[in-house]
C-alpha cells in the first residue's frame, strides 16, 4: 500500500475566494505521515485560509482522520512541517472544536444533553492548561455564563428542545447536533468534523450541512469536514482536500474532482461522472482500499 | 448480631433512636454508616456514569485478600484493604485505557485476588469470624477510632471528587474529545480508581466485600433513572444509600439477623420498585391504537361502575371487621384471632381488591383511548396502572404478614422476617393505591372539563370518599357519553 514515487501534483492551487487576512488557518509543507513503518501519505503541501469550508474526502484508510489527529496535536508528521494558525499544533488547543467519528452514545446514559455541552465550556480558575483551558476543573460557582452559552449554541444548531433530554435517548442525527453544539460552545476558530454525515439519510445530511454551513459562515469559522459522499456538500464548498493512494490533492471541487486529476492522483484510470442533477460519481481507484479507520 | 439489651420497639421512633444511641457502638455504627453512605452515593454516581461497576466489584474482591493479609500479620484489616485495593485499582487503570476493553483484565485480576485471599485465610489459624466480617461486613463492630478514620478518609475523597469531577465526567462521556482537549486521561483514570479503592475500603467495614455492589452501585443506578441532572442524581443516590443504612441499622437492632442483609434488602426493594415504575411508565405512554373518544368515555363509564362496586365491597369488609373487633377486643392484639373472627370480612376485602383491580384496568384502557386525541390523559392512564400495582402489593403484603403470624405460632425461624417485610409492603401498596385513585380523580376532572360536565368534576373531588365519588362519576360519564353521542364525532380540543 506504500505510495510509489509520484511526480509533483500538477494541480496545487492554494486558496479559495474567501480571505480574512493574516496567517493561513492551516499550512502544510512537504508533510509525510507514518504509522510505524507504514507511510500513510507524503509530500503533502497545502494551505487552508481562514473561514474556508473544506471537504476532506477519499477512500477508507487513506488517512483522513490522521490529518485531524495531526491538527489536534495527537500525531506528528515524520517529516515536513504543519502549522495551525501560524504555530505548531498542540493538544488542548482551544481554537479548535472537534467532533470525532463515532457511532452512538450508550443507550443507558441518563444525563441531560445540555450538561455535556456545558461541560465543554472553557474553564477558569484552578487546573492545568494555562489561562484559557479547554474545560473547567473543580466546581463552578457562577453557572450563569455557562448556562447561557450552552442555551445559545443549542439554539444555533437547532437543538434547543433536545437540551433537557437524556443523551441515551437521542437518534443519530440529534446526537450529531449535540456534538456540534459541544464543539462550538467554546467559540473555536476552526471546526474539525469527522464523518458527521455517516448514518444519516440524504435529507438529514442536507439539513445538517445547511446548519453547519450557516453557522460557520456567520462566525467565520474555518471548517474541515470528512465525508464519504461529496454531493450533499458541494454547494457550500470552498475547497476539497482529496486524500488517496498516499497522496494529498487540494483545490476547488471543479479542479480536483475531474477525471484527469484523479487519474493522475491514483495512477489508474478514474472516471468522474455527473448525473442530470449535477451529482458526482467517482468510478474506479477506490477498489484496492478497504481498511477501516486510520 | 442484634443487641437485644435495649427496650422493645415502640412506635415512637425518636424514643427508639434515643434508646439505641445510649450505646456507644450504635452511635459509632450510625455515624460511620452515614459517612459511608454519603461517600458511596457520590462515588457510585461516577461508577455508574463511567460504567465501572464491574471494576468496583472486583476491587472489593481484591480488598478481601488485602484484609486477609492484614489479619494474618495482626494489623487492622482496613489498612490491608486500602493498600491492596489502591494497588490493584491503580494497576487496572494503567493496564487498560479504553473503557470497553477493561472487563477481561478486571476479571483476570479478580480471580487471582480471591485465590490469594483464600491462601492467606488458610494460613491464618484464628477464628472464621474475621473472614465472615470482611466478606459480609460488621457495622456494629466499628470503634470510635474507626469512625474518625472513616470521617477523614471520606472527607478527603469528597474534596478530591469536588476538584476533578468535571474532567472526570467529560472524559467518561466523550473520551476522544477529552483526549483532543488535552485532558490528562491517564491521570484521571488512575485518580478515579484510587478514589474508588478508598471508598470501597471504608465501605467494606459495614457491608463487606461481597455486598459492596448494593451500597456503591445500586443507589446510583436507581438515581440516574429518576433524574437527569448531575447534582440531583448524586443527592438521590446519597439519600437512598443513607436511608438504607439507617433503616437497616434500625431494623437490625430489633431483629436477630445481620444488618448487612437488611441494608442490601432495602436497596434491592427500592431498585425493583423503580424499575417496575419505569416499565409501567413505558407501557402507559404507548399511544393507544385507533379507538374513538366515544369508546373511551363508554369504557370509563364501566370503570366508574366497577369502581363503585369495589368500594361497596370494601366498605362492607371494613364494617364487618370493625364489628368483629368490637365484639372481640382481644383480637386487636392477636392478628390470628382477628383473622379467625373476621374471616368473612377478609373475604369481602379480597373481592373488593379483585373488582378494584378490574376497575383500575378499565380506567387505564379508557384513559388510553382518550389519550389518542389529547395527551393530557396519558398521566392519568399511568397512575391507574400504579393503582393496580398498589392493590397487588397490598394483597401480597397482607398475605406475607399473616403467613408470618401463623408461622410464628409454630416458632418457624423466618416468621419475624415475613412480618417485618409484610407491613412496609402493605404501606407502600396503600400509597400506590392512593396514587391510583389520584389518577382516576385527575382523569375524571379532565374529562369533566372537556365535556363541561359538572357532575363528573364533583365526582372527581369526591373520589377519595368511598361510594360517593365513583357513583357520581358513573352518572357523569353516562351524561358525557350521551353528550358525546349527540355531537359525535367530537373534535380533538388539544
Amino acid at each position: 500500500m506504500e505510495a510509489t514515487s509520484a511526480p509533483p501534483l500538477p494541480f496545487h492551487i492554494p486558496g479559495g475566494t474567501l480571505d480574512l487576512g493574516g496567517t493561513p488557518a492551516i499550512s502544510a509543507r512537504g508533510v509525510e505521515v507514518r504509522y510505524g513503518s507504514r507511510v500513510v501519505w507524503k509530500d503533502a503541501t497545502f494551505e487552508v485560509r481562514r473561514g474556508e469550508f473544506v471537504a476532506v474526502i477519499g477512500p477508507n484508510g487513506a488517512g483522513k482522520t490522521t490529518l485531524f489527529r495531526m491538527l489536534l496535536g495527537l500525531h506528528w508528521p515524520s517529516s515536513g512541517t504543519i502549522s495551525v494558525f501560524g504555530g505548531p499544533p498542540h493538544r488542548g488547543n482551544n481554537r479548535i472544536g472537534y467532533v470525532p467519528q463515532r457511532h452512538a452514545i450508550d443507550r443507558d446514559t441518563h444525563l441531560a444533553c445540555d450538561r455535556l455541552v456545558r461541560l465543554a465550556y472553557p474553564g477558569k480558575g484552578w487546573g492545568p492548561g494555562g489561562r484559557r483551558r479547554p474545560i473547567q476543573w473543580g466546581p463552578r460557582f457562577a453557572l450563569g455564563p455557562e448556562r447561557e452559552a450552552a442555551a445559545r449554541v443549542l439554539e444555533d444548531v437547532g437543538a434547543s428542545e433536545l437540551g433537557p433530554k437524556s443523551l441515551g435517548s437521542l437518534s443519530g442525527g440529534e446526537l450529531q447536533r449535540i456534538f456540534l453544539a459541544e464543539a462550538l460552545v467554546g467559540n473555536p476558530e476552526m471546526l474539525l468534523l469527522d464523518e458527521p454525515l455517516s448514518n444519516l439519510d440524504i435529507r438529514r445530511s442536507r439539513e445538517l450541512v445547511e446548519t453547519i454551513h450557516g453557522l460557520v459562515r456567520a462566525r467565520g469559522v474555518t471548517t474541515l469536514l470528512v465525508a464519504h459522499d461529496i454531493n450533499p456538500l458541494i454547494k457550500c464548498l470552498d475547497k476539497v482536500i482529496y486524500i488517496a493512494n498516499g497522496k494529498v490533492a487540494t483545490g476547488t471541487p471543479g479542479e480536483v474532482l475531474t477525471s484527469a486529476s484523479l487519474t493522475t492522483l491514483y495512477g489508474v484510470h478514474v472516471e468522474v461522472l455527473r448525473d442530470s442533477r449535477n451529482n458526482l460519481v467517482i468510478v474506479g481507484g477506490e477498489d484496492d482500499r478497504g481498511e477501516e479507520g486510520a | 448480631m442484634s443487641a437485644a439489651a435495649g427496650p422493645p420497639f415502640s412506635w415512637n421512633l425518636i424514643t427508639d433512636l434515643r434508646a439505641m444511641w445510649q450505646f456507644q457502638f450504635m452511635q459509632n455504627a450510625f455515624m460511620a454508616g452515614t459517612i459511608i453512605a454519603v461517600v458511596a452515593g457520590l462515588v457510585g454516581y461516577l461508577v455508574v456514569l463511567r460504567r465501572s461497576a464491574f471494576a468496583s466489584h472486583a476491587l472489593g474482591h481484591t480488598g478481601f485478600s488485602g484484609a486477609a493479609a492484614a489479619v494474618l500479620v495482626g494489623a487492622n484489616p482496613v489498612y490491608g484493604l486500602l493498600i491492596f485495593t489502591m494497588f490493584t485499582g491503580g494497576g487496572m487503570a494503567l493496564l487498560g485505557n479504553r473503557a470497553s476493553s477493561r472487563d477481561v483484565e478486571t476479571g483476570t485480576v479478580l480471580a487471582f485476588a480471591l485465590a490469594i485471599g483464600l491462601l492467606f485465610l488458610s494460613l491464618y489459624q484464628g477464628y472464621a469470624t474475621e473472614a465472615y466480617s470482611i466478606l459480609f461486613g460488621e457495622v456494629l463492630g466499628i470503634s470510635a477510632a474507626g469512625v474518625a478514620f472513616t470521617f477523614w478518609t471520606g472527607l478527603a475523597v469528597i474534596a478530591i471528587v469536588a476538584l476533578i469531577y468535571r474532567p472526570l465526567l467529560f472524559a467518561s462521556l466523550d473520551e476522544d474529545v477529552a483526549e483532543a482537549k488535552g485532558m490528562p486521561m491517564m491521570f484521571l483514570n488512575v485518580a478515579f480508581m484510587l478514589l474508588l479503592a478508598v471508598t470501597i475500603s471504608i465501605a467494606v467495614q459495614i457491608i463487606g466485600v461481597f455486598l459492596i455492589f448494593a451500597l456503591l452501585v445500586t443507589p446510583a443506578a436507581i438515581a440516574v433513572r429518576l433524574t437527569k441532572s448531575v447534582a440531583g442524581a448524586v443527592i438521590v443516590s446519597i439519600v437512598i444509600a443513607a436511608t438504607a443504612v439507617w433503616a437497616g441499622l434500625f431494623i437490625g437492632w430489633y431483629e436477630p439477623y445481620p444488618v448487612s442483609f437488611f441494608i442490601v434488602g432495602i436497596v434491592f426493594l427500592e431498585y425493583v420498585f423503580v424499575r417496575a415504575m419505569g416499565a409501567l411508565r413505558t407501557t402507559a405512554l404507548v399511544q393507544a391504537v385507533d379507538a374513538s373518544e366515544r369508546d373511551g368515555v363508554r369504557t370509563l363509564r364501566n370503570a366508574a361502575l366497577s369502581a363503585s362496586a369495589s368500594q361497596v365491597l370494601f366498605v362492607g369488609a371494613v364494617v364487618f371487621i370493625a364489628i368483629s373487633l368490637l365484639t372481640h377486643p382481644s383480637a386487636l392484639s392477636n392478628p390470628a384471632v382477628l383473622l379467625g373472627q373476621a374471616n368473612l370480612g377478609f373475604l369481602l376485602l379480597g373481592a373488593a381488591a379483585v373488582v378494584g383491580m378490574y376497575s383500575f384496568l378499565t380506567y387505564f384502557s379508557g384513559f388510553r383511548m382518550l389519550a389518542t386525541s389529547s395527551r393530557e390523559f396519558t398521566s392519568p392512564a399511568f397512575f391507574t396502572l400504579v393503582g393496580i400495582l398498589g392493590i397487588t402489593l397490598m394483597l401480597g403484603g397482607l398475605d406475607l404478614y399473616f403467613s408470618g403470624v401463623f408461622l410464628a405460632a409454630s416458632s418457624y425461624g423466618l416468621a419475624p422476617v415475613a412480618i417485618l417485610f409484610g407491613v412496609p409492603i402493605v404501606l407502600v401498596g396503600a400509597v400506590l393505591l392512593l396514587l391510583g385513585l389520584f389518577g382516576q380523580a385527575v382523569g375524571s376532572w379532565r374529562v369533566g372539563l372537556r365535556y363541561h360536565e359538572g357532575t363528573l368534576r364533583t365526582g372527581a373531588i369526591l373520589m377519595f370518599f368511598p361510594l360517593a365519588g365513583c357513583a357520581l362519576s358513573y352518572l357523569g360519564y353516562r351524561r358525557a357519553f350521551a353528550q358525546g353521542a349527540r355531537t359525535a364525532p367530537l373534535t380533538a380540543s388539544s
